[in-house]
């Protein structure tokens, strides 16, 4: 039985999110050792790497504390992920590798499309209204009265 | 003794643009508050890159709008559908929601308008005796000093959403390490720039707060998809009554002082004021029976209290440059892309400015109370907008929000991992205001201690000579051991319990 208790608090999160931030801090301290050296002088005896590695050591002492601190605790029951949230993500990151070939306004059409039948819209009516009036809208607001200029797309560039 | 900073007063109330901001940014935090999801943090972020295209005091006077006004807009929902349209009314909805299902909906929000209004105005008129006060102590102080009280801002990280005060110190901790990214300022040589040439620069916390506020909270809609809420059907907002403004008066004026007091501590914001408004007006109330069950003091202490922070928060903000809540942490930010640095000396150059933020905030408070009033119906069937129109929309706004600034992809992938991190973080405990706090605050914090190594000959024991540093490193000690001391205090005195 006290085995199980054991295990069972090993699976708390606080544990487990503790022993990830101390790997973490583990991997940014070694990236600080490739800092560029540079003399006494110039850095006046504050070295580039001395705040990020104070920080570091701060974090690693509060993730030993949370390590400890779950150690105590029973873990609650958490909700999984609903498959929503994987795909929206998805479209999240496929939108960002899209904006390059087809520019932002196409992009922002395909998401104006893809959230919403992610999220279970199934009326055409606005899914077609968004995905033409968002771009629309933001290239009127944003391009046209602010000035900013958004990627046209490797796609526009081809074809103009 | 007349309001000071009046002479700056004429040209905000007399500027056609600027008064139209107020009333635009007024009447989209209202929005913007009642939609659930929705906050004026989000908000601000999200217009803080367009800010740029205005004068620096349009520009600050339409976040501060924004954020006065959020503040309320977020009891419309609370009441309305017991679902608060920002974190600070959640105390709203204890009694807020039962009064709606009473059939007192329109009496409710009048309630939320006034003593929201009431805190609001009250806390801009302390901002306006008490940041000039405070930037004037600040002019005595140095490194040293700078950086004890940037510690001190984010030991109160502890106590922020109190449930878990580790995880907020590591929030901020991390929001300091990703300010550390690019090119160190003493000696030129990157740091984690990976040699990505966009990176040089360090990671502007634009794209940063976008994706923490705004697109992890597109994948939390994504994760709550289908759960309905029932919604009171509001048939128009009534000013409360002589004997109910008899009854609410004393809580008002209580949770004013209260959600000042606690706006002004660094980190503390809206949120916790309410909670403890509302605990004071339950304590002093003759009928602590009837709170959640309908108590108008019940809505009027949180509102107030809530709106009351907002003023106070900026009181640090603008007077030495430390934000006195995440929202506040944003206007900070909006303050520098417009290339100023808040602090004492801010007053000096640009009075004008700071004097405009006030009374914009002043005529924002009394703003909202009309549009309030007026707009509950219309604002209340805002949350009926689906939400698989309204986040993808949410989510474009982003995209463009973190390509305006710089006109960068990169910062739309920025913007991007830090929203898909949020989320991993936000369902492991972890929120998002403590990094915010930390990356803004970074390169003071950095620069601060720096400086005082080189003062100080590498000594830590230099801190020793500077009493001020010294009462903000033990403020900083208490606020983060008061918290672990009281539970160990509670679990001694309940083992003895136990015992005897």
């Amino acid at each position: 039985m006290k085995k199980a208790q054991t295990a069972r608090h090993m699976r708390h999160p606080d544990t487990i999110v503790g022993v990830v931030l101390l790997v973490f801090c583990a991997i940014v301290y070694w990236l600080t050792t490739g800092f560029v050296e540079v003399p006494a002088m110039l850095s006046q005896n504050v070295p580039p790497t001395f705040f990020p590695r104070l920080v570091l050591s701060v974090v690693a002492l509060l993730s030993v504390t949370l390590i400890f601190s779950g150690l105590g605790k029973t873990p609650k029951n958490t909700s999984r992920i609903e498959p929503a949230v994987a795909v929206t993500a998805l479209i999240i990151v496929v939108a960002g590798v899209l904006v390059g070939l087809l520019g932002t306004m196409l992009t922002l059409s395909m998401i104006a499309v893809a959230i919403p039948v992610a999220w279970g819209e199934r009326r055409v009516r606005p899914i077609g209204i968004l995905a033409i009036g968002l771009p629309a809208g933001i290239y009127v607001i944003f391009s046209l009265a602010l000035g900013i200029r958004f990627p046209t797309g490797l796609l526009l560039e081809w074809f103009v | 003794m007349g309001l000071p900073g009046l002479e700056y007063a004429l040209p905000v109330f007399t500027d056609p643009l600027i008064i139209g901001l107020i009333i635009l940014g007024t009447i989209a935090g209202v929005l913007v508050g009642a939609l659930p999801g929705l906050s004026s943090s989000m908000a601000i972020a999200l217009l803080l890159p367009f800010s740029v295209y205005l004068e620096p005091v349009p520009a600050i006077a339409l976040l501060a709008a924004l954020y006065c006004a959020g503040t309320f807009g977020g009891s419309i929902t609370a009441i309305l559908i017991n679902a608060p349209g920002a974190p600070p009314a959640a105390a709203t909805a204890f009694d807020g929601y039962p009064m709606a299902v009473k059939g007192e909906a329109g009496r409710a929000l009048g309630i939320s308008a006034i003593a929201s209004s009431c805190g609001g105005i009250f806390s801009v008129i302390v901002l306006l005796f008490a940041a000039p006060f405070l930037a004037r102590v600040a002019y005595s102080f140095g490194p040293a000093e700078y950086f004890a009280l940037a510690v001190f801002g984010l030991s109160m990280l502890a106590s922020l959403s109190g449930e878990a005060p580790i995880k907020n110190l590591i929030g901020g901790c991390i929001g300091l390490l990703i300010a550390t990214i690019g090119v160190d300022l003493t000696t030129g040589v990157e740091r984690f720039t990976f040699g990505v040439p966009e990176l040089y620069e360090g990671i502007h916390f634009i794209p940063v707060l976008i994706g923490l506020f705004a697109v992890t909270e597109l994948l939390s809609q994504a994760q709550s998809l289908g759960q309905e809420k029932l919604s009171i059907r509001l048939s128009a907002v009534k000013l409360p009554s002589l004997d109910d403004l008899r009854r609410i008066k004393g809580t008002i004026l209580r949770s004013s002082g209260i959600g000042t007091f606690i706006g002004v501590l660094p980190a503390e914001g809206g949120t916790m004021a309410a909670m403890i408004g509302y605990n004071e007006a339950k304590r002093w109330s003759d009928e602590p029976d009837e709170f959640g069950k309908g108590a108008i003091e019940g809505v009027a202490g949180p509102e107030a209290a809530n709106n009351a922070a907002t003023g106070g928060a900026m009181v640090p903000t603008l007077a030495l440059g430390i934000p006195g809540s995440a929202t506040a942490a944003v206007i900070l930010g909006g303050l520098q892309v417009q290339g100023l640095r808040p602090g004492p000396y801010l007053f000096d150059e640009q009075p004008a400015l700071l004097y405009g933020i006030f009374f914009a905030m002043l005529l924002s408070n009394v703003l909202f109370l009309l549009v309030g009033l007026v707009g509950a119906k219309v604002f209340s069937r805002i949350s009926l907008i689906p939400t698989t129109l309204l986040w993808p929309t949410v989510f474009a706004l982003c995209f463009v929000g973190a390509y305006g600034l710089e006109q960068s992809i990169v910062d739309v992938w920025i913007m991007m991992i830090a929203g898909l991190l949020g989320f991993v973080l936000k369902r492991y405990g972890f929120s998002p205001a403590p990094i915010i706090m930390g990356l803004v605050l970074g390169t003071l914090v950095e620069t601060s201690l720096a400086q005082s190594m080189i003062i100080f000959d590498q000594q830590w024991t230099g801190f020793l000579g500077r009493p001020i540093a010294l009462i903000f490193f033990g403020l900083a000690a208490f606020s983060i051991l008061s918290a672990p001391a009281r539970a160990a205090f509670r679990h001694l005195l309940s083992r003895r319990d136990r015992t005897a």
